[in-house]
């Protein structure tokens, strides 16, 4: 069985008067096991690959290895499919262009998939909302599922869906299943595929060239079959008439969890965070609270995490209101470090997507910023792939020039970057 | 039987006194040992003051067993921060934390007989709040010292002066019983503290557990009391003087002492600094003791310095009780009265713990026939 912990990182002290508390809450599993072993459900995994056209021979060849692969690496007993995307999806695995379904894995499912896989040809469009909702129903054709994860890989703008066909699948798709998304090259768009990768609780990111691909898919499955925790909710109890400004999560990436909040009770409300590995993640919750006299103290929050209606590990986060300006203006590292750090990937964001408008002004404003933000937080990936996008001329007053002719594939490597975060420093 | 070298009043071979004019007597035989007694005096069950209130003081919810209300956040006050104790509607005591301290580090224990006037035992003890533990040694130790004195009675005695003795070897054996546990407390660290207190994480054996130690022991019209450090016992008439029954032990009373005037001693920047406590580290913990014979009404009061801190003078104090028991009548019952003025101190900043115990003394009980024959 996992073991949770939660520590909380916050200073208490409030002045008069003052109504906003900021902590930070590290929740830390240990003991999670392999996916589908706790004899809860099974495990399913979903391979979706972009087999469209602009794929090419190269890619596509990439493509092939890459899910043999990410099927290697699949244990025994986990139920699983692959889905070929174009403008359209279909079943490459199991096979039958009809019947959807899936199948345990074995030594003779994992030969079958490898060969179906092989087969892979590059023809047809783009339209990755068909992919999900296809994923959604194979998924749902197996009633023992409690754990289910895909990873979705593309090479190009989601040519043949308009952007609200795509939302809508995105939407359908939400909370039925985690989803961790790769773009390969740099023919895709960043924000729509991150878009997709946010709201399936999975993560984005680049890979520049079809030879990274194997190693890629055969390390997210990896991680994912290391994830013996099916599914645990985030509770954030904060106290009658106050508010929960904000809950985010901050390590090891910046997903604000704010609107994904589900009333549990009155006072509680419960963020999905999917299934869970032996791993620790960070999380950034903010109550204003009615301010109380000098010398009280109250809880400002409970931050708990909780596996179905179990609570496994709370954490306390307190205010208490002090005269004692020693105390009350003494800033906790851990908030301000995190405030930095989303406040950073927010500024990046802007500045590419500013320089993508050709609005160089506040590109260069925002970006700046990154630069001064990365340098402060002891974020060195964020710096050094700002400096492929920015020269810098002083990193701590945040004075950058954009830099000519920059590389797309190096922008994109910035902008998939920008939510990842570093730790404090203890 | 003797005379009187000064009155020739004639006097017990065993007494220290004249009992006509009060000389001291060089006794010429040892006084009997009072008869074993073996009725205790009433005594509060002793509540487990570990825990928190089940419901929530701001706003009526259900305390969590995190100890913050599940509705409002409301930190539920440790059932240690504020306690009472009642064993007759004679006697009563009420412990607070005060405001501005975290914790309750005082604690009193009480006991009495049902008769108003006849026999009760008043202990306070104040924990050192730089030491750790204070709070659970400061119990432990007023509960012990209390168990010592409630668990006999000297009726019967034979003369005052060996009624007076005999009490006052109690007393030290009530503070032997009081050090011994506060020592128990710094050898093995008890939980109340424990629960949410860093003081407890960062335990450095350099500061064991430590408290004031003050009794009070009323025996019919004989009162009887002893201290080690700055607590106290006042003897507050309804009518008459008021009176301290207790020096302290402080670099204050030093200073009082060496002439400079109390106002200034007790605000000056060690008035706190006591020269005597109960504890591991305490050179030795022998109760200063005094006693009188009570002979009206009013009020037995013994107290921490949450209290005297606002109101340190004898005869300020009694106008303090006078002006207090005025406002109701409900407030002249000694918990009623002990509850007032607990809640004076805070209105007047509640700095430290407060602990007032108090008993009402009225009638005048009668003296013994027993000690009158000798």
């Amino acid at each position: 069985m996992a073991d949770f912990t939660a520590e909380v990182y916050q200073n208490e002290f409030l002045p008069d008067g003052g109504t906003d508390v900021h902590a930070i809450v590290t929740v830390t599993c240990t003991g999670a096991g392999a996916a589908g072993q706790a004899g809860e459900g099974d495990a399913a995994e979903i391979v979706i690959v972009d087999t469209s056209g602009s794929m090419g021979e190269v890619n596509i060849r990439a493509a092939q290895q890459a899910a043999a692969a990410a099927i290697d690496q699949i244990i025994d007993g986990t139920w699983f499919a692959v889905i070929a995307g174009t403008h359209e999806a279909r079943m490459a695995f199991p096979a039958g262009r009809s019947e959807l379904g899936m199948v345990q894995m074995d030594s003779a499912g994992r030969a079958a998939a490898k060969g179906a896989v092989s087969r892979f040809r590059a023809d047809g469009g783009t339209a990755m909302g068909t992919w999900l909702t296809m994923a959604a129903r194979v998924f749902n054709t197996v009633p023992s599922l409690v754990q289910k994860h895909a990873i979705l890989l593309t090479d190009g703008e989601n040519q043949h869906e308009t952007p609200q066909q795509l939302t809508a699948a995105i939407e359908a798709a939400k909370g039925k299943f985690q989803c961790d998304c790769r773009g390969v090259g740099s023919e895709w768009q960043v924000a729509e595929v991150r878009r997709i990768a946010q709201a399936l609780m999975g993560s984005v990111d680049i890979i520049p060239t079809g030879a990274q691909m194997a190693a890629v898919f055969e390390s997210l499955i990896r991680k994912s079959m290391g994830r013996g925790v099916a599914s645990a909710t985030l509770r954030v109890w904060a106290p009658q008439g106050a508010q929960v400004s904000f809950v985010r999560q901050v390590a090891p990436t910046v997903e604000d969890l704010t609107s994904r909040r589900q009333e549990v009770n009155a006072l509680t409300g419960g963020y999905p965070t999917g299934s869970w590995g032996d791993e620790s993640r960070d999380y950034h919750v903010a109550i204003r609270l009615a301010a109380k006299g000098i010398g009280q103290e109250q809880l400002a929050a409970r931050v708990q995490l909780a596996i179905g209606d179990t609570v496994v590990a709370q954490g306390l986060v307190k205010a208490m209101w002090s005269s004692d300006d020693t105390l009350t203006t003494r800033i906790n590292p851990e908030v301000a470090h995190y405030t930095g750090q989303t406040e950073l990937a927010d500024a990046i964001q802007e500045g590419l997507a500013a320089k993508a408008l050709g609005d160089d002004a506040t590109a260069t404003a925002k970006l700046g910023r990154a630069v001064q933000l990365a340098a402060e937080t002891g974020n060195d990936e964020a710096t050094a792939k700002l400096k492929k996008v920015v020269d810098i001329d002083d990193p701590n007053a945040g004075t950058v020039r954009l830099r000519r002719g920059v590389a797309k594939l190096d922008e994109m490597a910035l902008d998939t970057a920008s939510t990842k975060t570093t730790r404090v420093k203890k | 039987m003797t005379a009187c070298p000064t009155c020739q009043e004639a006097v017990g071979a065993s007494e220290q006194f004249c009992e006509a004019c009060g000389a001291g007597l060089s006794p010429t035989a040892v006084a009997p040992e009072p008869p074993a007694e073996q009725s205790t005096l009433e005594t509060p069950v002793p509540g487990d003051l570990g825990g928190t209130a089940p419901t929530c003081q701001a706003c009526g919810g259900e305390v969590s067993s995190d100890g913050y209300c599940g509705t409002c956040g409301a930190r539920a006050p440790r059932l240690r921060d504020h306690f009472t104790e009642q064993p007759a509607p004679w006697v009563g005591a009420v412990s607070d934390r005060g405001i501005r301290h975290t914790r309750n580090e005082d604690a009193v224990a009480l006991a009495a007989d049902p008769g108003p006037g006849s026999r009760a035992v008043l202990v306070v003890c104040d924990g050192v709040s730089s030491s750790v533990d204070s709070d659970v040694a400061s119990l432990a130790a007023a509960r012990a010292a209390r168990d010592v004195l409630g668990s006999s009675r000297s009726r019967g005695m034979g003369t005052p002066s060996s009624l007076v003795a005999a009490v006052i070897a109690r007393l030290e054996a009530a503070t032997d019983a009081a050090s011994e546990a506060v020592l128990e407390v710094s050898r093995t660290p008890k939980g109340i503290a424990a629960v949410g207190n860093p003081a407890v994480a960062n335990r450095t054996p350099g500061n064991p557990a430590s408290c004031t130690f003050v009794a009070a022991v009323v025996e019919l019209d004989l009162l009887v009391v002893g201290s080690v450090g700055d607590s106290r016992a006042y003897w507050l008439p309804d009518a008459g003087s008021a009176t301290a029954l207790t020096l302290d032990d402080s670099f204050a009373q030093e200073q009082i002492t060496a002439g400079v005037p109390r106002a200034e001693a007790e605000s000056g920047p060690h008035a706190h600094a006591i020269t005597r406590w109960l504890g591991i580290d305490a050179p030795d913990h022998a109760p200063t003791t005094a006693f009188m014979t009570i002979t009206e009404p009013g009020w037995l009061m013994v107290c921490s310095d949450g209290l005297w801190n606002y109101c340190s003078a004898a005869q300020d104090l009694a106008a303090l009780v006078q002006q207090t028991v005025s406002t109701s009548p409900a407030v002249a019952e000694p918990l009623a009265l002990a509850g007032a003025l607990v809640d004076w101190a805070n209105a007047q900043g509640g700095q430290d713990n407060i602990t007032v115990a108090l008993a009402r003394i009225d009638p005048i009980p009668p003296r013994e026939e027993a000690r009158r024959d000798g």
